[in-house]
């Protein structure tokens, strides 16, 4: 059958990304499967552990492997769920626009002497990618349907800002940074009005970005942003947009 | 996850009638409700219907005061009461100076049981209101009861659809804890959607002759939002515990796809009559190995083009390098 050769072929093509693994998958051996199905085909991966290394498992739509085992879900119980969804969905929208800005800011002025800089704010802001990613999985959260189109539209800002000049990048930077504290504040106020012990480890999360943002947004006004011409428009135009997109990755 | 379903509460509860002197002030409180703005039922209708039901459960169990019925009658917070287990067909009776305080059972569980009892009655009435009237009967409840429903039995569908959901949800959990344990082993991805889907398109099988009928109910326009809400939130759940943690567009495709699997299966379902549904397992098999083709296709094509640039790049730096323009002056 050609789905037997088709794990062993696979198990040995996809030579890049290891599976992570979380707790419960790793020392314990394999028992016997219990239901008295085959055993696995011969040609098969024959070790979970083996597997584990020689790559992740296609899966149907593509995009990243299955992690083995669940992570550890947050009890979805006594949690307001659509308020919870709608801060972790436009955080992580958020942040994953503002990656893609210092991505497009560092492809025109990564060379510059802003560059450093840049790039530091930038892998604070794959921390904070990062950190949102395990909470919408742990809090099942669904991603807003609008990601590729903020991928493609925060490159570009990134990018378009960055030809006016280091000072213009500075400038977006600030403007960007503003409205993101802005933003979480107003949510800190509305987890802080539900229920501040419930929600204590998000609100702990969000404070901290909050205060992370602020640090870039003073950086960036160090670095001369009210300097760049046009300096007022061009900061209203890009709060604006920030509002807006604020406003659809709550609720698409 | 939760029984209910959006919006689909019966009729909202009457707020103003607890504050009500008790007995014979039915009709103000019919004019209350009617002025509150009802849509879903001819307020009239429920009320008397569910006045009916209660007197026809008071004689049942014999009630001592007469004006019990009435204080029944007061106080049905249909959804809002914070206790969510069903209290059984005979509540206990604790008088508390000469009031009475049994333990009632919201509207909202009153009509789960009655859709429970009802379902027995499917594979012989169809998903009709005679059905919801038959169960209405097994729990001793006077046939009336089936007036608290629409006519053309979409409750009792979405009641077994979200029952359903319910039992699949459990049963994946239960197979999660065994993984975590370590007493079972992780099954491949393509092993867990097909088990999935089977065992959820099993539960139809008591009721195969007249789902095509439900499925049609399910299609009318009133019924979609509760309906779709149901299957997404099934796929978001078979999903779940396959292991599933995109945090992308991945998200999206994935559901949208094993959707897919589960609507022509369950459409192959209702035409399949080979002995044991065979014929629809080997189908869902080989749409869940398509699938698994299509992802693993799409990433070699990914890499293929990626290797292509690469070549291409190499080749253009080559013929720089032939043609001199490489050289630094």
């Amino acid at each position: 059958m050609a789905a037997a050769a088709g794990p062993a072929v696979r198990c040995s093509l996809w030579q890049r990304r290891s599976l992570r693994c979380g707790p419960g998958t790793g020392s314990a051996p394999l028992p016997a499967r219990p239901s008295g199905r085959p055993a696995p085909r011969a040609g098969a991966c024959p070790s979970r552990h083996r597997c584990l290394s020689a790559g992740p498992r296609p899966v149907p739509g593509g995009g990243a492997p299955l992690r083995l085992c669940s992570t550890q879900a947050v009890p979805q119980a006594g949690i307001n769920k659509p308020v919870i969804d709608r801060i972790i969905r436009v955080d992580h929208a958020g942040e994953f626009g503002a990656n893609r800005i210092y991505a497009g800011q560092m492809a025109v002025l990564g060379r510059s002497s802003v560059g450093p800089v840049i790039q530091q704010m930038w892998n604070q802001e794959k921390d904070h990618l990062k950190k949102f990613n395990e909470l919408m999985v742990a809090y099942r959260v669904r991603p807003t349907v609008l990601l590729p189109f903020w991928n493609v539209a925060g490159f570009v800002l990134g990018a378009g800002s960055a030809l006016l000049g280091k000072k213009g990048a500075m400038a977006c930077t600030v403007a960007v940074e503003e409205s993101i504290s802005e933003h979480y504040n107003n949510q800190i106020r509305t987890l802080i009005e539900e229920d501040p012990e419930k929600y204590k480890e998000l609100l702990q999360v969000i404070k901290q970005f909050r205060d992370e943002e602020q640090e870039h947004h003073d950086i960036g006004l160090e670095h001369d942003a009210e300097a760049t011409p046009a300096y007022s428009v061009l900061k209203t135009a890009i709060q604006l947009g920030c509002k807006a997109a604020i406003f659809l990755s709550e609720r698409i | 996850m939760a029984t209910r379903w959006p919006g689909a509460t019966p009729y909202s509860p009457i707020p103003a009638a607890k504050n009500l002197p008790g007995g014979g002030t039915g009709q103000e409180r019919e004019r209350k409700v009617v002025s509150k703005g009802n849509q879903q039922y001819p307020p009239l209708r429920a009320l008397q219907a569910s006045a009916v039901l209660r007197r026809a459960s008071d004689e049942h169990k014999k009630e001592p005061l007469a004006s019990s019925s009435q204080q029944h009658f007061d106080s049905p917070p249909a959804g809002h009461q914070p206790e969510q287990k069903p209290q059984g067909p005979h509540p206990s009776y604790t008088g508390q100076g000469g009031q009475e305080s049994e333990d009632y059972e919201s509207e909202e569980q009153l009509q789960h049981r009655i859709l429970t009892a009802a379902l027995e009655f499917v594979p012989e009435h169809g998903w009709t209101a005679e059905a919801i009237a038959e169960g209405a009967k097994t729990l001793g409840l006077s046939v009336a009861a089936a007036g608290m429903f629409r006519s053309d039995g979409s409750e009792l569908i979405l009641h077994f659809v979200s029952e359903c959901n319910s039992k699949l949800s459990e049963l994946l959990q239960k197979e999660q804890k065994l993984v975590q344990l370590g007493e079972a082993e992780k099954k491949p991805i393509d092993e867990f959607l097909r088990d999935a889907v089977e065992a959820r398109l099993r539960m139809l099988i008591p009721y195969i002759e007249k789902w095509p009928q439900a499925l049609s109910i399910l299609l009318l326009p009133r019924n979609i939002p509760s309906s779709l809400n149901l299957l997404t939130s099934m796929i978001d759940d078979i999903w779940h515990y396959a292991g599933d943690q995109s945090t992308d567009f991945n998200w999206y495709t994935r559901r949208a796809v094993l959707t897919g699997i589960y609507n022509t299966t369950e459409l192959v379902m209702m035409q399949d009559s080979s002995p044991g549904f065979e014929d629809t397992w080997r189908f869902l098999g080989n749409r869940v190995a398509d699938a698994m083709a299509m992802s693993s296709t799409a990433s070699q094509v990914q890499s293929t083009g990626e290797a292509v640039v690469q070549g291409l790049m190499g080749a253009a730096v080559t013929i720089k390098n032939l043609a001199g323009l490489n050289q630094r002056r």
